[in-house]
C-alpha cells in the first residue's frame, strides 16, 4: 500500500508538497491530476471567502492508497462530505470509520489538530467534498456542539478537540449529486463548487440549530387529535368513550393515538377527561341547582357516591359535601 | 409617484444615498424603508471578489420610479427579478416588461442609465448581483475560454451589455430556495453567497453555450410560450395536457410550438413539466405533511413506483431515502 502524508491550510500552499509526493500534475494552482499509474481523476482546491476553502475530490484508484493528514496547528475544522457509492475508510485516533454511500454515515467533521487518514476503496469512484473552515468563524458552534455530545479526546497539550460523525441531510445530498457529473474544467465549475460548498455549510448549521424544534406530527394529525379532545370536552356528562373509539375517530391506531395525545397535551386521554369532568362536577355542586349530591352524581353518570367522593377528594383535597350548595326551595 | 435617483455599484458606497432618497436608514446589512412606501426586506452583502449581492423582497405601496445613473461604470449588474405585478425597465425609449412571467433576468452594463418603473401593489422578489467587469474578464482568461466577444463585452468604450432574458428553471429554483430562508444571520449569509455563486455559474454556462438570445424572438410568440409555461405551472397537479392542445392554445403549429418552447426554455415541454412536478413533489415531501403516496396521488402520477423511479432518476435518491434524512 502506498502511503502519503500531507497537511491542510486555508491557502493553497499545502498543495505543492502534496503534488510532489503524489507525483501528480498540477494545473493553475487548483487542479491536481492523479498520475495514470495510480488511477484516474483529480482534485480541485479553491478558497471561497476568507476563512473558508474547499477541496473537491473525484477519482478512481487502481492501487491501494492511504492518505494521512498530519495534525497541524492551523485552527481549522474539516467537514468531509462523502458521496461515494461504496465504503471508504477514515481513521481518526486509531479508530476506523466507514464513510460513503447513502445508507451509511457520510459526514465527518474533524479537527485539524487530530491526525486522520483516508483510505479510498480501489477501483471505485470516490467523490467527496472537504470544506476547511477557520475555527474563528465557528466559535458559537463549537460551544454548543461540545455541550451537546460527541467524543472529545484531548491532545497532549490538553486542548480540547473533537470530531463528529453523522448523516448528510437530503438537500445537501441533492446538491452534491448535482455537481457529480460536471466537468471540473468547465468555466462554470468554480462558482458552482463555491456556491454548493457554502450552501452545504448553510444546510448543516441550519439543521444543527433547528433540529430541536422539529415536530413529528403533520398538521392533519394534529387537527384530528384536537377534534377528539373537543369531542371529549363536549361529552363530559357521559362515560369515557374508550381509546379505541377516539383513535378510530382520529383515524389512527390506538398506540399512535395515545402517544400523540400525550405529546400534545402532556396527559393521557382518560386523565384529561376525568380532570375536566371533576371541575365540571365542582361547578355543578357549587351552582346551587341540585337538591342532593346524588342528583349531581347521576347527572354526571356516576353510579356510586363513594367512588365519586374519593375521586373528587383526590383532585380538590376537599369532600363534595364541603363544596355543595343546596338548591333552595 | 415617488421618484428615486440612485446609483448601484460593485462596492457598498451606493447604499447610503439610496437609503436617504427613500428617507430610510441602514441597520447592519438591512436597508430599512418607511412602511408607508413599501413593506418587506432589503438586504445587501459584500460577497468578496468584487461581487455585491442585493436582496429585495418587498411589496410596494406606491408607484415608484427608480432612475439609475451610476458613478462607476466598471461593473455589470445581473438582475434576477421575480416581480408579481407590473414593472418595466426603459432605456433609450424602448420599454421592456420585467417580472416573473416576463423578462425575469436582465443583464445591464453599469454605464447605462435606466429607468425602472413599478406599480403600487406589486410584490417584488429580486436578487441583484453586481460584478466588477475586471472579475469577469480575469475569470474567463484564467479558464482559457475563448468567447467570441468577451473583449467587446467588457470594454466600456466599445460596447455595453444589455440583455433581457429569461432565467433557467435551475436558477429559478435556486432563488425559490433562498426565498424560503429567514433573512439575516451568518447562516443566511452563507446561503446568499452560495446562491450568488451558483447563479453566476449558471449564467456563465449559458453564455458559454451561446444559447439563443431571447430578444431575437418575435414578441407575441415569446409571450405565447411564456403563457403556456404559466399554464403548465398552474396545472402542475394534473396530467400533461398534450402538445396538440398546448400548441392550439398558443396558436402555433405543433412543430413550431415544440421548437420554440425548447429554444426559449432550454427543454421540451414535457421535460419542463416533469421537472417542475418533481420539484413540487420535493417541496411537498420537505414540508412533512404528506406521505409519499399522497404526494404521488396529488401530482397525478399513475402509481407510486413510477413516481419513485422518476424521483430517483431526477435527484439521485429515492423519495424514501429523501424523507428519512431530512
Amino acid at each position: 500500500m502506498k502511503k502519503i502524508s500531507h497537511y491542510y491550510s486555508l491557502t493553497p500552499e499545502w498543495q505543492s508538497e502534496f503534488v510532489q509526493k503524489l507525483g501528480a500534475k498540477f494545473i493553475d494552482g487548483k487542479i491536481t491530476v492523479i498520475p495514470e499509474s495510480m488511477g484516474k481523476g483529480h482534485s480541485y482546491f479553491t478558497q471561497i471567502i476568507p476563512g473558508i476553502s474547499v477541496l473537491f475530490i473525484d477519482f478512481t484508484l487502481k492501487i491501494p492508497l492511504k492518505i494521512t493528514r498530519n495534525r497541524s496547528d492551523n485552527p481549522l475544522y474539516i467537514f468531509h462530505f462523502d458521496l461515494s457509492e461504496h465504503v471508504n475508510l477514515i481513521k481518526i485516533n486509531n479508530k476506523s470509520y466507514e464513510i460513503g454511500s447513502y445508507d451509511k454515515l457520510d459526514l465527518a467533521i474533524i479537527d485539524n489538530q487530530i491526525e486522520s487518514s483516508f483510505t479510498p476503496s480501489v477501483n471505485e469512484r470516490t467523490i467527496a467534498i472537504r470544506i476547511l473552515v477557520d475555527k474563528a468563524l465557528l466559535n458559537d458552534f463549537i460551544k454548543k456542539h461540545s455541550k451537546k455530545e460527541e467524543v472529545k479526546p484531548t491532545t497532549k497539550e490538553g486542548q480540547r478537540v473533537f470530531y463528529h460523525y453523522g448523516n448528510i441531510d437530503s438537500n445537501s445530498i441533492l446538491l452534491i449529486q448535482s455537481i457529480k457529473n460536471k466537468s471540473i474544467f468547465d468555466l462554470s465549475f468554480e462558482p458552482l463548487l463555491k456556491g454548493i460548498s457554502l450552501k452545504l455549510l448553510g444546510n448543516f448549521f441550519n439543521k444543527f440549530y433547528h433540529s430541536q424544534n422539529s415536530k413529528n406530527a403533520t398538521d392533519s394529525e394534529l387537527e384530528a387529535i384536537n377534534k377528539t379532545k373537543e369531542y371529549l370536552l363536549n361529552n363530559l356528562y357521559g362515560l369515557f368513550p374508550s381509546v379505541t373509539f377516539l383513535a378510530s375517530m382520529a383515524g389512527m391506531s390506538e398506540s399512535k393515538y395515545k402517544i400523540l395525545f400525550k405529546k400534545c397535551f402532556n396527559d393521557t386521554p382518560n386523565n384529561l377527561f376525568i380532570k375536566e369532568k371533576m371541575s365540571l362536577a365542582q361547578r355543578l355542586l357549587k351552582s346551587g341547582e341540585f337538591k342532593t349530591i346524588t342528583n349531581v352524581l347521576y347527572e354526571l353518570n356516576y353510579s356510586k357516591l363513594s367512588y365519586f367522593s374519593s375521586k373528587y377528594f383526590n383532585f380538590f383535597k376537599s369532600r363534595p359535601i364541603d363544596d355543595f350548595v343546596r338548591k333552595q326551595d | 409617484m415617488k421618484t428615486i435617483k440612485h446609483s448601484y455599484g460593485a462596492d457598498l458606497s451606493w447604499i447610503e444615498n439610496f437609503a436617504n432618497q427613500f428617507g430610510g436608514k441602514i441597520e447592519d446589512n438591512y436597508i430599512i424603508m418607511p412602511e408607508e412606501l413599501q413593506t418587506g426586506t432589503r438586504y445587501f452583502l459584500d460577497c468578496g471578489e468584487g461581487i455585491v449581492a442585493y436582496y429585495v423582497n418587498v411589496k410596494y405601496n406606491k408607484n415608484f420610479r427608480f432612475i439609475q445613473k451610476n458613478d462607476d461604470n466598471d461593473f455589470v449588474g445581473l438582475y434576477y427579478n421575480l416581480t408579481e405585478g407590473e414593472a418595466t425597465v426603459s432605456r433609450e425609449s424602448t420599454v421592456y416588461d420585467v417580472g416573473r412571467w416576463r423578462y425575469n433576468l436582465s443583464v445591464l452594463d453599469g454605464s447605462l442609465e435606466t429607468d425602472y418603473n413599478v406599480k403600487a401593489g406589486s410584490s417584488t422578489f429580486a436578487l441583484c448581483i453586481f460584478i466588477k467587469k475586471e472579475k469577469i474578464k480575469t475569470f474567463v482568461r484564467e479558464h482559457n475560454i475563448t468567447f467570441r466577444d468577451i473583449d467587446l463585452l467588457t470594454d466600456p468604450n466599445r460596447n455595453t451589455i444589455v440583455r433581457f432574458d429569461r432565467m433557467s428553471s435551475e436558477s429559478y429554483h435556486l432563488l425559490n430556495d433562498l426565498r424560503k430562508l429567514e433573512v439575516g444571520g451568518s447562516i443566511f449569509n452563507l446561503n446568499l453567497i452560495g446562491t450568488v455563486q451558483m447563479l453566476i455559474s449558471n449564467y456563465l454556462k449559458k453564455m458559454a453555450s451561446r444559447r439563443i438570445i431571447i430578444q431575437t424572438v418575435n414578441s407575441s410568440d415569446l409571450s405565447n410560450i411564456i403563457a403556456s409555461q404559466m399554464y403548465l405551472i398552474d396545472h402542475i397537479g394534473d396530467h400533461f395536457p398534450s402538445i396538440t392542445q398546448m400548441a392550439n392554445r398558443a396558436n402555433m403549429s405543433e412543430t413550431k410550438f415544440k421548437n420554440l418552447f425548447k429554444k426559449i426554455t432550454g427543454s421540451t415541454a414535457n421535460k419542463f413539466f416533469m421537472d417542475n412536478k418533481l420539484l413540487k413533489a420535493k417541496e411537498l415531501l420537505e414540508s412533512k405533511q404528506l406521505s409519499i403516496s399522497q404526494v404521488s396521488d396529488q401530482l397525478s402520477f399513475t402509481n407510486n413506483s413510477y413516481f419513485a423511479s422518476k424521483f430517483k432518476e431526477n435527484f439521485g435518491l429515492s423519495p424514501k431515502t429523501f424523507i428519512k434524512q431530512l
